[in-house]
């Protein structure tokens, strides 16, 4: 076997949509001369950070059999408690450790009631979806708060040399990249990574095999809603105001992210360099058809047909299981 | 071979996706002028009637139109889509924004890369947003005012009322509301504010919401829908419960939208400008700031609609109008 082929066994999927995306981006390129530079492509990522991080958070989760939905509400809720608590006086960098905090409570919460209630994710999550958006638009009123001070908001729209090369890059950028280095060296080289493919791949064995299925599980939903709070203080940054009705529908892009990336629904299979990729791809449709003009309806339609066509893709690959 | 169906599956996907892709026109070749108008949202009558306008004075002029929005009336979706116009490198920018705060940052990124910037219809917020000019509908003064005054003439300046506004950050609607309960403080002490109630440009929320009030005080005067979508559906809302007549209803509408209830005796007189006019107007604006024509305190002159006063740095359209049953059908939008 060669030396590529060894380092990127099991890999099949992830390898497919990377080589992929080079002439789908060769071709959206022609149509879109803009996307030609690469630091337009780099300058429109900004916008997909919040998501990013959310799809390498719950990549694990889809990994282990579950599901997140709540994440979009989340963000929403830790942005109210961020904003909330600086117009309370707390300083700002407190403020958004309290809104991290709020998430991993939060998503404490949901790895509760999925491990203890024994209520299946979906449903918990489905729950916790209208929870976390009741609370935040009942702390705020559905009143945001905004006027935070300019270094905050030019955080947001700072830029960084993406060394070696000569581009800039949003900072945001380089927060989701760490959380990717992150999740991958949690997922490949942590015991409790290896377990969360166990989980997924067959519960009850790993139950029987000895891995603490309730500890994994409670640890990547508190990981999720973690998460969630660092993706509301990246959100609010860059938008310059904290609102009850952010991030909303987010869930959706998030999953769509995951799934792309060749994670399997039904457990057992993902990579956090997949959900990269995933991520580089919706990235790439949104960006390229926006600068061709193409209306924002469209793009909705588009990237549905993607999700769906990769899902198809999946069983393909049948039997190439980690 | 099922590595293989993947990457051809997602190629293929791709190659579809650009394949529908339209491509840029070559404006860049010769020196037309490329100015961009967002709306709040698209899909509501108002806005289409604005872009109506729009493109009417871009064809006049010869300048190349961009009129595009979110699908709801999401702050961040327009932050977005404004980095975008960026990146395309428009030569004005003109945006309607659902956040007056939220829409600065990215205002003044464009500001920072020589793309020059109006709002419309809303205003940012002009000390973070760096906006250079807000072409306004009218004065919010006489918006504000207007709309007590049409209320008060039906209720007699007495008993309790009710606002269904849009979104709780939208900055016109937020000033109007000031103006409002200003006149009521100085003109109508017996008049009484008991709810109110955002609608987020959804007709539909805008009838619910009116039905709760409704139920929760039973001995409402009068409604104020003060956007086009939730002046409907409270209207709707007034009718449904039996109790039009009862109930006066009032508030910014679109005479389209509005013709039946004015006829059907639930509203007696709206208030509102004209959106394509002000659509016509924005695009007049644009190209004048991008000619470096525009200044304040001044007047324009702006096509069909004549001379126009620029107060401050305010466009202004001009004053209000009033639609009653003798003129709601008079009107194209």
């Amino acid at each position: 076997m060669t030396r590529l082929r060894r380092l990127t066994r099991g890999y099949g999927y992830e390898v497919a949509l990377g080589v992929a995306l080079l002439p789908a981006y060769a071709l959206l390129a022609w149509r879109a001369p803009l996307l030609r530079d690469p630091e337009n492509l780099l300058d429109a990522s900004q916008h997909i950070v919040e998501i990013g991080i959310l799809a390498v958070a719950m990549t694990p989760i889809i990994i282990s059999g579950g599901i997140d939905l709540s994440v979009g509400s989340l963000v929403g809720m830790c942005g109210i408690v961020l904003g909330y608590a600086w117009q309370a006086g707390v300083p700002l960098w407190a403020a958004a450790l309290l809104a991290v905090l709020a998430g991993a409570l939060a998503g404490a919460l949901n790895g509760a009631a999925v491990t203890r209630g024994r209520v299946p994710p979906l449903v918990v999550t489905l729950a916790t979806m209208a929870i976390f958006r009741g609370a935040a638009y009942a702390i705020s009123q559905a009143r945001p708060v905004s006027g935070f001070p300019v270094w905050f908001e030019d955080l947001g729209q700072s830029y960084v040399r993406l060394w070696p090369t000569p581009w800039q890059a949003p900072a945001q950028l380089l927060v989701f990249l760490v959380v990717a280095a992150l999740g991958g060296f949690f997922l490949h080289a942590t015991v409790y990574g290896r377990y969360v493919y166990a989980v997924g791949s067959n519960e009850r064995a790993a139950r029987f095999a000895a891995v603490p299925v309730h500890r994994v599980k409670l640890l990547l939903y508190t990981l999720s809603g973690s998460a969630a709070g660092l993706a509301a203080v990246v959100f609010v940054a860059r938008t310059g105001a904290a609102k009850a009705d952010a991030a909303a529908g987010y869930e959706l892009d998030v999953i769509t992210c995951v799934v792309l990336g060749g994670t399997r629904i039904t457990g057992g299979r993902g990579t956090p360099a997949g959900t990269l990729l995933g991520v580089v791809a919706v990235l790439l449709a949104r960006t390229g058809l926006g600068y061709a003009g193409v209306p924002d309806v469209w793009r909705t339609l588009l990237l549905g047909v993607l999700l769906i066509l990769t899902a198809c893709a999946g069983p393909l690959l049948a039997g190439r299981r980690r | 071979m099922r590595t293989g169906g993947a990457l051809l599956c997602t190629t293929l996907l791709l190659i579809a996706a650009a394949a529908t892709v339209r491509g840029d026109e070559p404006a860049a070749a010769t020196k037309t002028l490329v100015i961009g108008v967002m709306p709040k949202l698209i899909g509501i009558e108002y806005f289409n009637a604005a872009e109506k306008g729009a493109r009417e004075a871009a064809a006049e002029l010869g300048v190349e139109l961009v009129f595009d929005g979110p699908v709801t009336n999401d702050s961040a979706r327009q932050s977005e889509m404004i980095d975008l116009w960026i990146a395309r490198k428009m030569d004005v920018i003109c945006v309607a924004p659902n956040d007056p705060d939220s829409i600065a940052p990215v205002l003044r990124k464009a500001s920072r890369r020589g793309i020059r910037v109006l709002t419309w219809d809303a205003d940012a917020n002009p000390a973070s947003s760096l906006r250079e000019f807000f072409v306004n509908q009218a004065e919010n003064e006489a918006i504000g005012r207007g709309l007590v005054d049409v209320l008060a003439e039906q209720t007699g300046g007495r008993g309790e009322y009710a606002i269904i506004t849009g979104s709780l950050t939208a900055a016109n609607q937020n000033i109007w509301m000031e103006w409002m309960r200003k006149h009521v403080a100085e003109r109508y002490p017996d008049f009484k504010e008991v709810a109110l109630k955002a609608s987020e440009e959804d007709q539909q929320l805008a009838f619910q919401v009116t039905q709760d009030v409704l139920k929760a005080h039973p001995n409402l005067a009068g409604v104020f829908g003060i956007t086009t979508v939730s002046l409907p559906g409270a209207a709707e809302a007034v009718e449904r419960a039996g109790k039009a007549g009862q109930v006066k209803v009032t508030g910014l509408g679109l005479p389209s939208s509005m013709k039946k209830y004015v006829h059907g005796g639930v509203v007696e007189t709206f208030i509102l400008w004209n959106p394509i006019d002000l659509g016509y107007l924005t695009v007049y604006a644009a190209k004048l700031l991008a000619e470096n024509k525009l200044q304040a305190d001044s007047t324009l002159e702006a096509g069909r609609l004549g001379a126009i006063e620029v107060k401050g740095d305010q466009v202004l359209l001009g004053p209000p109008l009033r639609f009653t049953k003798d003129n709601v059908d008079d009107f194209a939008f």
